[in-house]
This record gives structure tokens, C-alpha cells and sequence, in this order.
């Protein structure tokens, strides 16, 4: 046989086999002890010393071709065997025959969490304190007089807890832990705060008597008024979207002076739509209140406020997350319906 | 605030009507627009006109006939009113005419006798919702004039919203003041001064009570008529949103709105002794106050009262008996500085917020008082006649001067940075009416006015709001790092195993009710019972602070059963409080942070057919299992027991480290159908700083390249030893060469003495150095049976 031109040969028959078994035969017949490729080898042995190398190669080619060529054959034939069997093994794979269930996040956690880390990427710390709170920290030492209004039992949830002159409640604001954080951190202090904060009020589509608020505050030797601005519009973009101006509004709080709430321009309409349903038309949503830290907060907690200045702002979780996700009722964040939960993709 | 452009317009002129550009401004000052208000004219064609003649319907009781004079004929007209005369001035609507609403006039035959147009009422004409009669015009408005020219219409109304700390803004003038400061235009004070006659009051004035009261003020106006206001003056009182009545309530609340200074008139004839006595009440005394409520009055109150009895309620409303009538001609006006914590306590304790006291609680500048009194003397005399003393009463108990404020300008820039050129720092102080002299630092006079205005930071905001705040740069400073804690990071771990596994995180309230406690059969003397109580509670439910999240959690399990949903599984952080001081900080009752988780129905993996597996005390054990893993909790251990609330033989107590952390297992079947509950309930609490607790770093331990021997032995133990008990036995036998024991079944039944258990485990051994010979496979073996029956543990069929 022409050794040559065998693994054409060998090809042509092996892609013909139409099963296994053919090809066993086959493969038999080409490579096994009466082959043309067996006897070749047996007749190596009698050549002349020096063409034995060149004829030894040649042979290990032929046969390298010929044994790649029934493996490839081979591994094309089981695949099709196996097929004909897993044809009775179809299944409809669109079928959701098996349900592995992921739970959510609550959103206020991850809205607390996305704030928060805007806060942590600009080198800020995440601290918590008490919700059972003085009314010291609460009140006094953010230079709220006992005659303020806020600190009525209209506004205010009080707790029958140890001296009543300990004014012990549940506090209104996430601001307390400013006045903890500062007693005991020297400055430079960047942190925000976030938790729960209560207010004696009645539950309805816009209100809830328990709620969450982010605190932020920075203290620092040479922090001025446009530090907060650049430090608000920061979170604004990177919470709502670069596009996204900001406002700062004079108003008033007894913690903090210049004060200002924060505006943000609506996502939504970009204060083109005068009946956008998120903004109500003015183009801005209110978001925030802020100021520089009043100089009476400073010496209640002990610093000095010749040496340092600083900004605080709160901000309304809830809101947050209400405006952004279109939620017009507070309750679905309270009421644990798992149609709700389910919705709190992350 | 409601702010009328209109007249607004008496005190300044602003350089613009453009309703965005005023909104613009208000914010820029801090005065938030809470809404904008159009007033139109939604009449066309309505002349002012004279009834000339009145007479009776001839077929009708109700209803009269009027002679018109339109100034260009006379016509007869139906009309069913009855508050006017002949004489009177009307507005009058011909045929054609159209009215608010776009309502059109014909001639209309009423009861048989045509009527060639209508006298118009205020509701008719858009102009409110009087409807009881017609609009009477003032006798002097100009017959045939179009009613537009009458009526301050269109006109813009800005409803401001001032801060506490600008109780000077919630007045025109105040408005005015800001405004001017604002676009640099002049303003101006309205006349003040009254035409007096000779003479003295026979009024007399004690403030017996100095710290309630700062300064009173009464003028008297004798001979005076009390009637309807005219036109405009009710139009604008409308337009702020006050219910005009008559000309001596309207002048004072005229007055308070536009100054600012709330005023009170007395019928000076019910005022005996025409003394006036400002004081604290008496035990037991009571008062009836304008609207007809009889007031128990307490001592922290504080009452104007004459020599006899209270007449009135400082700064909040007066009393019934010295109400200014129909019939009233000698009339005492008030103008007091009243101390703002007391009108504040007074009014909110009796539930009596008004309009003076919103502005007394905020606190009015006691050197308003006689401005004001002035200026409501010469209105009155103007619009109900009669003559006032020169001579009128000034008490003063505490004198306010203005004060003085020394600015550095480094202070200035040390807040505001350099974007407010130090320059610009006293023209802008001077705008806002404040004298500023000196250099550096300024010396900066404060009108009584600004009572808000007492430190240098106080004028730095003045500086900053002028500026205007959209004008400062935005620079980001950066603290030192530190972000999120270890024990934060960790909690987060802890929410994202349990979602992994399928729960939901819910939050809830922090409160519950004593129904909670009973559902939950605390004993009397459980820690869950030792509730923080709420003085003032939102109702009783929610009385106290919760101490467990479990009674939230089932409360929201039953929300969604309720809703057909069976499979529910959700899970809590948050805190729980205690009647206990707490160890971060002893001032304060102890306030854990706790995790809670409920389950019922399937949880985990389910088949097309609902295949899964039911929840029980294993889902609860498991998921407690899974967060140990994912928190690398090694020295944990589950130990029997039994706990309110659950079932009590499927509860297992969670330690780490031999401390007790919470527990783990089903909910108790009585607990559970208070709850509406049905079926299994897994639950677990747990407190959260031990799970959270940041732990060292772990190093890598070299898998061993040696093989496993794997080996089952079956076990036979007495029925009440935990399988946790046997594993921890049989494992400490040759801690280093066994890899794992796991139990992998659990027979209880036929073929075992009577009251124990047969436990199949499961050992993987193996040496981290070396292949194990057999026979150290058998001593491995051999020291593990040892172990077991050491343990009361013998190997089955022995």
C-alpha cells in the first residue's frame, strides 16, 4: 500500500463510518498488527543504517495524522450517539422548575448606605448613637433654648426614664451625635451620621412619628460657607446626577448660622414641567438643611470657636429615597408588604 | 404671610411686578414662597350704582324692588337682600354683564315683575364667599365707574413662609424692609400720628407681673361707631386671609399686619374701674374667651385683667365679656410686648394658636407697641369717628434699647471665606437698616427690631444672605479617612447572607404595646417586661419601646398574611431598649442593637410545584448556622431550652463563647395566632454586637496534600443527649486528625432500649503531614469510642 498516500485514504473512510463500531473496524484495519503501518514498521528494522531516521520520521508522521484523524472521528461519533439518547431528555428550559430566592435590602438601608459612602469616598467616618437620648444633646448643646418650641410635647416623644430633669426622649434629629462626636473627637472631624429620629406625630401618606435622617459634619481650622456649598453640590451630583444644580436657600436653625436649606434641581423635569409630579412645578426639591456650626454648639461641646469652623447638614432618608424611586406614600416604607420589599432592587 | 402686591405697594416701590423675580427674591432672603396666589377680576361690565328707591314686591315677602342708578339711567331691579338702605352704593350688573364663574345677566321676570339686571353680592363677583347680602360699596365710590377701579384687582399674593427667628417679617413693613434691602429701593413708614384733643386717659395700667409682660401700651377713642369697614380695607384684610367684622377688630387686625404688632380692643365701658391689671390668674379662676369657650385658667398663664376679673388671655385672645359690640362707642386699644415662652406655653396648652400669638411667640418688638398704638388710633378715628385724649398710657416694665455688635472683618472672611470682598461688608449691613460705624471692627447698631441680631455671627448670616448664596464658590474639603467601622462592615455581611438565603429586610416602629408583652407571656419579672414607657404616646400600642423586634416582625408577618401571602421571611436590625442604664453611656437606658428574623412557609429553593422545604426550628437553627459561617463565629454552641414566646421544645438557646446572645426557634402556637399566625413560625434574635464584634485577621492554613480516610460508626445514646454534646465528645478525642464529624441520620424507634437514640456520624481524619497508616486509622478509631462511652455514648450492637 502507498504509504504516502494513506491518511487521505484513511480520512475519506473514517468520515464515512457511519457508527462506532464501523470506525473500530476501521481503525483496526489502518493501524492494527496487519497493517500496511505495522508492517512498515516491522520492515524499518531492515534498512540501511542510514536511511532508517529519515524513513522512522516519515512513518511516525503518517501515523501521528492517521491516529489524530480516528480521534477526531471518534469524539464526532460518541457526541452523535449520545445525542440520539438525549433527544428523549429535552426539557422546556424556559420553564421556572427551580426558584432560588434573594432577599432585598430595605430601601432606606440602601439609600443610607449610598449616601454614606458618597460621604466615606470624600474621607468621611460613619458614626451612630442613641436614639434614647438628653435632652442636652438633643436640645442644649445645639443651642436650643428649654423655651423652643420644638421641645414641646406636640413635637417631642419624652421617655419615663430616670430624673425628669434629664429630659430623657427620643431624639428629634440625628444632630445629637454632632455634639457626642465632637466631646469626644478632637478636631479635624469629618463624619456623617445616619439612624432613626422620632416626632410626635401621626401616621399618614407624608408622615411617619418614626423616620430616618443622615447627619453630616465637618470641623476643621479654615472650613468656610463655600466648603459646605461644594461639598452639598458634590452629593447632589453624585446621588442625583452630574446634571443636577444646586440652591442654597437662607433659613434658620438654632444650631447652625449662616444657615440655608439645600435645593436641589428636579431630576425629573429640570424645572421645566409645571406639573411634574415629583418637584409640584418649582423646578427645585428641597432636600436638605445645613449652616455652619453655630459658635454656641462649639463651646458646648468644648471646642474653641476662635480656632475652628465647621458645617453640618441633615437630610430626610426617606425623601431621599421617595423622590428618586416615585414613592408618594411613606407608608409602603413602614408597612413591610413584601410586594413592596420585592420592588427594592438595589 | 400673605403679601398683597398691591398694597405692599404703600411701603416701597419695587423695581419689578415680575412674579418670578419677587419669588426669586423672597428665597435669596431666606422667606420661603409656600404658594402664589392670582387674584382676578372675574366680572366684566359691573358699575358702581345708587339705590335710589325701595319698595315692597307686591307678590313676595322675601324679596324687594330697587330703583337703580347707573349714572346713565335708572332701571328697577328684583333684589333679595336685605343689608342695605336706600342710598346705598352697589355694584350693579345691566344685562350683558358677565359675573365670577362666567355667569351672564339677562333680564329675568322674577314672581312677575322683570328685573333689568342684578346688585351683586361678594361671592357673585369672585370677591369671597359672602353670600348673606349684597356688597355695599363706600358711600363715596363714584357712580357709573367700572367696579375694577374699586377693587385691588389683579393682584399678586405671595404666601411667605418667615422663620422663627423674623418675627419682624411677618408684617408689610417688615416685608418692605426685606425687599428693599434686597433690589436697593427706598421704603417708607405709613403715617402714624393721630389728630388728638386735649385731655388724659382715665385709663389706668400695673403690670404686676414684669417677667410675663414687657411693655403695655392703651390709647383710648371715645364717641366711636362701630360699623363695616369700608371696601378696600376688607379687601385687603381678605387678601391676608383675615375675616373682616367690623371697623374696630378690623383696624387692629389691619394694624398687626401691617406692623406686626397684634392689638386687642376693649369695650372701655366693660373694663371696671377702667383699670387694667396684667397678672398671673388666680387658683380656680376661669375665663370666656371670644369664642365662647369658658377657660380654666392655670399659673403659668397670663391674663390682662381689669380691677375686677380676667378679660383677657395675654397675647392670644381676649374675653367674651369686654368684646367690642354693635353697640360699643368708647373703645381702649392694647399694644403689649408680651414674654414669648409664656404666650407660647399658653396658647399651645389651650389649644389657641392665632395669628397674635404666632407673632408674640416669636417675639415682637416691645418698641413697636406705641407705633402701633398710634397708628390704630388715627385709622380708627378716620373710619369710626369719635376723638381720642393726647394723653394715653405707656407702661414700661423692661426697657429694650438697641444694642451694639463689634464685627472683626477676619471674622467675616473666616466663616465666608474671600468671596465677600471685605469692602462690601458694611454697605451691605447698612442696606439692611443696621448703623455701622468704625473700620475694623465694625460697630454695628441694632434696631429693637432685630432682635435675632446679638453676635458677630449673627451679622456674618446678615452678610452672607445680602450677598446672596449663589454666589459663593464650591470648594470640597476631604477628611483623613476612615469610612465605614469593622463592626458596620460586618453588620452589612450579616444582611447580605440573610438576603442571600431569601429574607427580606423589613423595619419597623420601636415601639409596642402591652398586648405584645401578654402574647409573648413574658413573666413578671422578664427583662422584655422592663419596658422605657413613652409620656406622651402617639396612642397604646405603641405605649412603650419595644424591647424585642420579634412582636414587630410578626405584626408585619400577619400584615402579609393577611394579604395572602403564605411564605413570609424577613428579618430586622435595629434597637431594643431597656429600664436599665446602658454600658456605652450609663446616662442613657440601655439601647442594644439586635437582629430579628421570622419565617414561615417555604423557604429557600422551590420546585415548579411549590416543592421545598417548610419552615421549622431547623430553617431558624440554619440560618443561624449560615450567619456563624459567614461571620466566622467558631465557639458557638445551640443548647435546648426553653423561652416566652417559643415553642418550648423546639428553642435553642445561641452562645458564643459560653455567652448567651439570643435565641433561635419557633415561634410559640399561642403566640403565633395572637398574631393571626398559623402554622410553624422559625425565629431567631440575636444581639448584634457579638456577630458584628471585629475579630482578628485569619491566615491561610496549607491544605493537606495527604489523604482522607472517611469512616461512619453508629452510635447508640440516651434520647435526651443533644447530638451537639456527642460530636463535641467524639471530635476532642484526636482534635488534629479529624477533619469533620457530621451527623447523618437520627433513628428514635424499635430495635433500642427504651429511652435512647441511635445517631449515625460520619468522620473525615486526616494528617496534615503525613499519609495515615491503618493502624493509626484504628487508634484514631479506637480513642474515638473511648471518648463516646467516656460521653454515656456506646457504639450500637454492642
Amino acid at each position: 500500500m502507498d504509504l504516502d498516500h494513506l491518511p487521505e485514504t484513511v480520512l475519506s473512510e473514517a468520515a464515512a463510518a457511519p457508527d462506532l463500531a464501523a470506525l473500530e473496524a476501521i481503525e483496526n484495519e489502518f493501524l492494527g498488527r496487519q497493517s500496511s503501518i505495522a508492517e512498515a514498521r516491522r520492515q524499518l528494522g531492515k534498512l540501511p543504517a542510514e536511511e532508517r531516521p529519515q524513513a522512522g520520521a516519515q512513518l511516525n508522521a503518517i501515523t501521528e495524522k492517521v491516529t489524530t484523524a480516528f480521534r477526531a472521528r471518534r469524539a464526532e461519533l460518541q457526541h452523535l450517539e449520545a445525542d440520539k439518547l438525549l433527544r428523549d431528555d429535552q426539557v422546556d428550559v424556559t420553564l421556572e422548575a427551580w426558584r432560588i430566592p434573594q432577599g432585598r435590602e430595605h430601601l432606606i438601608t440602601q439609600t443610607i448606605q449610598e449616601v454614606c459612602d458618597i460621604f466615606v469616598g470624600l474621607g468621611y467616618r460613619v458614626a451612630e448613637g442613641p436614639e434614647a437620648e438628653l435632652g442636652w444633646y438633643n436640645f442644649d448643646a445645639l443651642n436650643t433654648p428649654p423655651t423652643h418650641p420644638a421641645r414641646l410635647e406636640s413635637d417631642t416623644l419624652y421617655l419615663d426614664y430616670g430624673d425628669p430633669a434629664d429630659e430623657m426622649l427620643l431624639r428629634t434629629q440625628t444632630s445629637p451625635m454632632q455634639a457626642r462626636y465632637m466631646e469626644t473627637n478632637d478636631p479635624p472631624v469629618y463624619v456623617v451620621v445616619p439612624g432613626k429620629v422620632y416626632r410626635n406625630e401621626a401616621i399618614d401618606a407624608s408622615h411617619l412619628p418614626v423616620f430616618y435622617q443622615i447627619e453630616g459634619l465637618a470641623v476643621d481650622e479654615g472650613i468656610t460657607f463655600s466648603d459646605l456649598k461644594g461639598t452639598l453640590a458634590h452629593f447632589a451630583h453624585e446621588y442625583f446626577g452630574p446634571p443636577q444644580r444646586i440652591r442654597l436657600r437662607p433659613h434658620f436653625f438654632p444650631f447652625t448660622e449662616p444657615s440655608a436649606e439645600l435645593d436641589v434641581s428636579c431630576f425629573v423635569c429640570d424645572g421645566v414641567g409645571s406639573s411634574c409630579r415629583v418637584c409640584g412645578g418649582s423646578g427645585w426639591l428641597e432636600m436638605a438643611g445645613c449652616g455652619m456650626v453655630h459658635p454656641n454648639v462649639f463651646t458646648a461641646v468644648g471646642y474653641d470657636p476662635a480656632k475652628v469652623t465647621g458645617f453640618a447638614f441633615g437630610m430626610g432618608v426617606e425623601r431621599l429615597a421617595m423622590v428618586r424611586h416615585g414613592i408618594s406614600n411613606i407608608r409602603h416604607l413602614i408597612e413591610n408588604d413584601l410586594r413592596v420589599l420585592e420592588q427594592f432592587r438595589s | 404671610m400673605k403679601v398683597a402686591l398691591k398694597w405692599l405697594a404703600d411701603y416701597i416701590d419695587l423695581p419689578t411686578n415680575d412674579v418670578e423675580t419677587i419669588r426669586t427674591a423672597f428665597a435669596a432672603l431666606g422667606h420661603e414662597v409656600e404658594g402664589v396666589e392670582y387674584l382676578e377680576t372675574d366680572w366684566k361690565d359691573v358699575y358702581v350704582a345708587q339705590v335710589e328707591r325701595i319698595r315692597a314686591h307686591p307678590d313676595a315677602d322675601k324679596i324687594r324692588l330697587c330703583v337703580v342708578n347707573t349714572g346713565q339711567e335708572k332701571v328697577e331691579v328684583v333684589c333679595g337682600a336685605w343689608n342695605f338702605e336706600e342710598g346705598a352704593k352697589v355694584a350693579f350688573a345691566s344685562p350683558g354683564a358677565v359675573l365670577a364663574g362666567g355667569f351672564e345677566i339677562g333680564r329675568r321676570t322674577i314672581r312677575g315683575v322683570e328685573s333689568a339686571g342684578m346688585i351683586c353680592s361678594e361671592k357673585e363677583l369672585g370677591l369671597s364667599e359672602d353670600h348673606v347680602g349684597i356688597l355695599v360699596l363706600d358711600a363715596d365710590a363714584p357712580i357709573g365707574v367700572e367696579l375694577s377701579e374699586l377693587v385691588a384687582r389683579p393682584d399678586v399674593v405671595f404666601d411667605i413662609t418667615v422663620t422663627p427667628n423674623r418675627p419682624d417679617v411677618m408684617s408689610m413693613i417688615g416685608v418692605a424692609r426685606e425687599l428693599a434691602a434686597y433690589f436697593t429701593v427706598p421704603f417708607h413708614l405709613p403715617p402714624v400720628e393721630p389728630q388728638t384733643v386735649e385731655g388724659e386717659t382715665d385709663v389706668r395700667v400695673e403690670i404686676l407681673d414684669p417677667s410675663g409682660c414687657y411693655r403695655f401700651v392703651a390709647r383710648e377713642v371715645r364717641g366711636a361707631t362701630v360699623r363695616p369697614s369700608p371696601f378696600w380695607l376688607q379687601q385687603r384684610l381678605r387678601a391676608s386671609g383675615v375675616r373682616p367684622i367690623s371697623n374696630v377688630v378690623d383696624v387692629s387686625n389691619y394694624v398687626m399686619l401691617e406692623l406686626g404688632q397684634p392689638l386687642h380692643a376693649f369695650d372701655l365701658d366693660k373694663v371696671a374701674d377702667q383699670q387694667i391689671v396684667v397678672r398671673r390668674p388666680k387658683p380656680g379662676e376661669k375665663l370666656i374667651t371670644l369664642d365662647g369657650v369658658e377657660r380654666a385658667l392655670v399659673d403659668t398663664d397670663l391674663v390682662v385683667a381689669d380691677s375686677e376679673r380676667a378679660s383677657g388671655l395675654a397675647g392670644t385672645m381676649g374675653g367674651l365679656d369686654s368684646e367690642v359690640t354693635d353697640g360699643t362707642t368708647n373703645v381702649l386699644i392694647e399694644a403689649a410686648a408680651w414674654d414669648p415662652p409664656t404666650v407660647m406655653f399658653m396658647s399651645r396648652r389651650l389649644g389657641l394658636r392665632s395669628e397674635a400669638s404666632s407673632r408674640f411667640e416669636r417675639g415682637v418688638d416691645p418698641n413697636l407697641a406705641p407705633v402701633a398704638a398710634a397708628r390704630a388710633t388715627r385709622l380708627l378715628l378716620e373710619l369710626a369717628g369719635g376723638e381720642s385724649p393726647r394723653g394715653w398710657v405707656d407702661e414700661v416694665a423692661m426697657p429694650h434699647i438697641p444694642g451694639t455688635i463689634e464685627l472683626p472683618l477676619a471674622e467675616v472672611s473666616r466663616v465666608l471665606g474671600d468671596d465677600v470682598p471685605t469692602e462690601d461688608v458694611a454697605p451691605l449691613l447698612t442696606r439692611l437698616h443696621l448703623q455701622v460705624a468704625g473700620v475694623d471692627p465694625l460697630e454695628v447698631s441694632v434696631p429693637t427690631f432685630r432682635r435675632d441680631l446679638e453676635r458677630p455671627i449673627d451679622l456674618v448670616e446678615e452678610v452672607a444672605r445680602l450677598h446672596g448664596y449663589d454666589r459663593f464658590r464650591e470648594t470640597v474639603p476631604t477628611g483623613s479617612g476612615g469610612g465605614w467601622s469593622p463592626e458596620q462592615r460586618r453588620r452589612r455581611i450579616v444582611r447580605q447572607t440573610l438576603m442571600g438565603a431569601g429574607l427580606h429586610e423589613a423595619l419597623n416602629l420601636s415601639f409596642l404595646g402591652p398586648e405584645d408583652l401578654d402574647s409573648f407571656a413574658y413573666p413578671p419579672e422578664h427583662e422584655a417586661r422592663a419596658t422605657v414607657r413613652v409620656s406622651n404616646p402617639l396612642n397604646d400600642e405603641l405605649g412603650s419601646l419595644r424591647t424585642s423586634l420579634l412582636p414587630g416582625l410578626l405584626r408585619s408577618m400577619r400584615y402579609n398574611f393577611s394579604r395572602g401571602q403564605a411564605d413570609v421571611a424577613i428579618f430586622e436590625i435595629g434597637r431594643v431598649f431597656f429600664n436599665h442604664p446602658w454600658d456605652e453611656d450609663k446616662r442613657v437606658p440601655a439601647q442594644p442593637e439586635r437582629l430579628g428574623f421570622t419565617v414561615t412557609g417555604i423557604l429557600g429553593p422551590v420546585g415548579m410545584n411549590g416543592e421545598g422545604r417548610t419552615a421549622d426550628v431547623f430553617t431558624a437553627t440554619a440560618l443561624w448556622r449560615i450567619l456563624a459561617a459567614a461571620l466566622d463565629i467558631k465557639d458557638a454552641a445551640l443548647v435546648a431550652t426553653t423561652a416566652p414566646g417559643f415553642h418550648p421544645g423546639r428553642v435553642a438557646q445561641v452562645l458564643v463563647n459560653g455567652v448567651l446572645i439570643g435565641h433561635v426557634g419557633e415561634i410559640h402556637p399561642v403566640t403565633g395566632k395572637a398574631y393571626q399566625l398559623e402554622g410553624r413560625v422559625a425565629a431567631g434574635e440575636l444581639d448584634l454586637a457579638v456577630l458584628t464584634a471585629s475579630r482578628p485577621d485569619w491566615l491561610l492554613v496549607e491544605p493537606s496534600v495527604y489523604p482522607r480516610v472517611e469512616f461512619d460508626l453508629a452510635f447508640d445514646a440516651p434520647k435526651e443527649m443533644p447530638a451537639a454534646e456527642i460530636v463535641a465528645a467524639v471530635k476532642a478525642a484526636q482534635p488534629d486528625l479529624t477533619e469533620s464529624v457530621e451527623v447523618f441520620d437520627e433513628y428514635r424507634g424499635p430495635g433500642l432500649v427504651e429511652g435512647r437514640k441511635g445517631l449515625a456520624l460520619r468522620f473525615v481524619v486526616r494528617a496534615a503531614d503525613r499519609t495515615l497508616s491503618g493502624d493509626e486509622i484504628d487508634e484514631v478509631r479506637r480513642s474515638i469510642l473511648a471518648a463516646a462511652q467516656a460521653a454515656g455514648v456506646d457504639l450500637r450492637g454492642n
